[in-house]
C-alpha cells in the first residue's frame, strides 16, 4: 500500500485533487473510452470499451480502499471525502459495476454497438459519488444536474425504439422541473441564512442565528427554501406525490439502465438526501419530520397499490422500488445512529436483490426479446430452473421474506424507528411489506404455474435451459469479428452478475454483522448524529 | 440607482416568474414552450441569486448563477437532441404524442 500519509502532506499532490480521486478516476477513464473510440471499428470498440469500463471501476475500488481511513477535504470545503463515502461510494461502484456486466449482453443481443454508453455509464456513475460526497449546495445542483443528464441521455439510448425516446423526454422535463425546484430552494436558503455550505448552514440553524439586519421574515424564507429543497431531492429519490417519472423512465429505457436508475440514482440520491437531512432538516425547526412521515406512508402505500395493478415486470419493480424508497426514507426518519446505519444496510442489499432482479430479467428478455409482461413469464420456472430459482429468491428478497438481504435491511429500519418511538409508523410499514409480498409471490407463482396457453417462447431457444442448469454454465465466447455473443449459451457476464448478487443477498441476510458495522462506522463520520 | 426597491421585490418578482414557468411546464403541450417555461424557472431562481448575493454583498450567490447558466446551456443541448429523436418517431414534439407509457 502506498504511504498516503507522505502524498497527503506533501506539496506534489493538492489535497483536492486526492479527495475526488475515486470520482476522478472515473472520469479518466471515461474520456479513455471516447479517444479510444477513434481508432478501430465500432464493433471492436463495444468490446474495448466494456473493458475500459470494468478496469476504471476496478481503479476506482482501489483509489477508494486505499484512501479509505482518511477524511479529506477539498476544493474550499465543498467536497469531502469520509467515512459516510467510503459506504456510499461501495454502493454505488457495485452498482454500475454490475450494470456495466449486464450491459454487454443486452446491447450486443440487439446489435447496439456504441463504445460511448460505457462512459455515459462511468460518467454518471462518478456523479453519483460527487453527488454523496458534496458540501454545497452549488456541488449537489452540479451533480444532480451531470447525473441526471447523462441518465436522460441513457435512457432515450435505443434509437428508433419510441418507448425509449418517449420516456427520455419525460424524464428530462420532470428532472429539470425537480432541478429547478432545487434552484429555488436554494435561494431562498441563501436569501434567509447567507450561506451555500451545508457547514455553514447548519451552524447557522444551530445557533438560531438570525440576525435582524435583514429586512425580511427570515424564519419563513428558511422554511420555504427547506420545502422547495425538499421536492427537488423528493423528485430524485421518487417519494409519493413526486414519482411520477419513476415508472415511464424506468420502463421505456433499457433495462441496464433501469437498473442503474433504480439502483445508483437512488442511492445517491439518499445519500446526499442523509447529508442534507443530518445538517438541515435535523433540527427540527418547522416540524420536517411530520412531513417526512406523512410522505414515508404515502410513498409506501401508494407504491404498493400502484405495483399490484401492473403487468408489465418493469413498471411492477418501478412502483415496488417507490415503496422501498418508503421503507428507506423510515430508516431517515428514525435518524439517529441507529437509524442511518440501518439506512445504509438496507441501501446496500437493495442495490444485490434490485440488481438480481434486473440481471435475470435482461436474461428473460433476451430470449424473447420484447416482452417484459407478466403473463409471458408463466412457465419460465420449469424451463429454466435455475434461473427461476435465482428470481424468486431476489423477489422474496425484495418482499422482505427471512434468510435474504432484505430481510435484514427491514429489520434494522424498523427496529431503528421502534427505538425512536414511531410504532404507528412501523404498524403501517408491516401492513404494507405483508402487502407487497402478495404481488412478489404472485410472479413467482406464475413461474411455477403453468397456464393453459402455451407459454410463448421460441422452441429454438429450448436448450438456453441446459446452461443455467448444469451451472458449468455454457460460457460466452464473445466473437472478436462481430462483438455478438453466441446466441443459445448463457452469457457469462450476466452469470457472473447474477452469481455476485446471489451470493451477496444470501450473505446480508445471514450474516450481516460485517456489514452493518461498516454501515455504522460510516455514519460517526457525519455531523449531528 | 433606484435605492427603493428592496430586496424582497426582487424576490417576489422572481417567485412570479417562477410560478409563471412551472405553470407553464404544466399546462403546454409544445416540448419546446416547455422547456421555454424550464429556463424561465432557472432564470427566476438566477435573478434570486443575484438580488440575494448583491444584498447580502456575498459572491457566492453570484458564482451559483453562472454554473446555472452553464448548466441550462447543456441541458438545452440534450432536450433538442431528445426532441429530434421524438420528433423523428412520433412526426411532432407535442405531449400529446407521448402516449406510449401508460400507468
Amino acid at each position: 500500500m502506498l504511504d498516503l500519509a507522505q502524498i497527503y502532506n506533501g506539496y506534489y499532490f493538492e489535497k483536492s485533487l486526492l479527495s475526488i480521486m475515486p470520482e476522478a478516476v472515473l472520469i479518466v477513464f471515461a474520456f479513455l473510452i471516447l479517444l479510444a473510440g477513434l481508432f478501430n471499428s465500432p464493433s471492436k470498440n463495444s468490446l474495448n470499451s466494456y473493458y475500459l469500463a470494468l478496469i476504471g471501476i476496478a481503479f476506482s475500488f482501489l483509489y477508494l480502499f486505499m484512501l479509505s481511513d482518511h477524511t479529506i477535504k477539498g476544493f474550499y470545503g465543498s467536497i469531502i471525502f469520509d467515512k459516510f463515502d467510503v459506504f456510499l461510494f461501495t454502493a454505488i461502484l457495485l452498482s454500475g459495476f454490475l450494470t456495466i456486466l449486464m450491459s454487454k449482453n443486452y446491447f450486443d443481443t440487439r446489435s447496439v454497438l456504441m463504445p460511448e454508453y460505457y462512459s455515459l455509464v462511468l460518467f454518471s456513475v462518478s456523479a453519483m459519488m460527487l453527488l454523496v460526497a458534496s458540501l454545497n449546495l452549488i456541488m449537489i445542483f452540479l451533480s444532480i444536474e451531470f447525473m441526471s443528464i447523462c441518465a436522460y441521455i441513457l435512457t432515450g439510448y435505443l434509437k428508433g425504439e419510441s418507448r425509449s425516446t418517449e420516456a427520455a423526454m419525460k424524464y428530462f422535463v420532470l428532472g429539470t422541473f425537480a432541478s429547478a425546484f432545487l434552484l429555488f430552494g436554494a435561494v431562498f436558503i441563501y436569501a434567509a441564512t447567507g450561506h451555500l455550505s451545508l457547514y455553514k448552514i447548519h451552524n447557522f440553524i444551530f445557533k438560531q442565528n438570525y440576525k435582524v439586519h435583514y429586512a425580511y421574515n427570515l424564519h419563513t424564507f428558511l422554511a420555504i427554501g427547506l420545502i422547495l429543497l425538499l421536492v427537488g431531492l423528493a423528485f430524485k429519490m421518487s417519494l409519493f406525490p413526486f414519482h411520477a417519472w419513476t415508472p415511464d423512465s424506468y420502463d421505456g429505457a433499457p433495462t441496464p439502465v433501469t437498473n442503474l436508475m433504480a439502483t445508483g440514482i437512488k442511492i445517491a440520491a439518499f445519500g446526499v438526501f442523509i447529508r442534507v437531512f443530518t445538517s438541515i432538516y435535523h433540527f427540527d425547526v418547522f416540524n420536517f419530520y411530520n412531513i417526512l412521515w406523512i410522505l414515508a406512508i404515502l410513498t409506501m402505500t401508494f407504491g404498493n397499490f400502484a405495483a399490484l395493478l401492473q403487468t408489465d415486470l418493469k413498471r411492477l419493480i418501478a412502483y415496488s422500488s417507490i415503496a422501498q424508497a418508503g421503507y428507506i426514507l423510515i430508516g431517515v426518519i428514525a435518524g439517529g445512529y441507529y437509524g442511518i446505519s440501518g439506512t445504509l444496510f438496507y441501501l446496500l442489499a437493495y442495490v444485490f436483490m434490485t440488481a438480481g432482479a434486473f440481471a435475470i430479467i435482461i436474461m428473460f428478455e433476451n430470449l424473447n426479446l420484447t416482452s417484459v409482461d407478466i403473463k409471458s413469464y408463466s412457465g419460465l420456472g420449469y424451463k429454466y430452473p435455475l434461473a427461476g430459482a435465482a428470481f424468486s429468491f431476489f423477489l422474496l428478497s425484495l418482499a422482505g421474506i427471512p434468510v435474504t438481504s432484505g430481510f435484514m435491511g427491514k429489520f434494522f429500519v424498523f427496529s431503528a424507528a421502534i427505538k425512536s418511538g414511531y410504532y404507528w409508523l412501523v404498524f403501517i410499514a408491516l401492513l404494507n411489506s405483508a402487502f407487497a409480498a402478495y404481488y412478489y409471490i404472485k410472479i413467482i407463482v406464475k413461474m411455477y404455474m403453468i397456464d393453459d396457453e402455451q407459454p410463448n417462447i421460441p422452441n429454438n431457444y429450448n436448450n438456453m435451459a441446459a446452461a443455467p442448469t448444469n451451472g458449468t454454465g455454457a460460457r460466452a465466447s464473445a466473437n472478436g469479428e462481430t462483438g455478438l455473443v453466441k446466441e443459445k449459451a448463457v452469457p457469462s457476464a450476466l452469470l457472473i452478475a447474477v452469481i455476485i448478487c446471489l451470493i451477496f443477498t444470501l450473505i446480508l441476510g445471514i450474516f450481516p454483522q460485517p456489514f452493518i458495522s461498516f454501515a455504522s462506522k460510516s455514519v460517526t463520520s457525519l455531523w449531528s448524529i | 440607482m433606484n435605492v427603493n426597491v428592496n430586496v424582497n421585490d426582487y424576490l417576489a418578482v422572481a417567485s412570479i416568474i417562477f410560478c409563471i414557468g412551472a405553470l407553464g411546464v404544466l399546462i403546454r403541450k409544445n416540448l419546446i414552450t416547455i422547456f421555454l417555461s424550464l429556463e424561465l424557472m432557472f432564470n427566476a431562481a438566477n435573478l434570486g441569486f443575484v438580488a440575494v448575493s448583491e444584498y447580502l454583498n456575498l459572491i457566492s450567490g453570484d458564482i451559483f448563477v453562472i454554473f446555472i447558466m452553464v448548466v441550462a446551456a447543456a441541458e438545452a443541448a440534450i432536450l433538442l437532441g431528445i426532441a429530434i429523436a421524438f420528433y423523428r418517431e412520433k412526426g411532432a414534439i407535442s405531449m400529446d404524442k407521448a402516449n406510449e407509457l401508460k400507468f
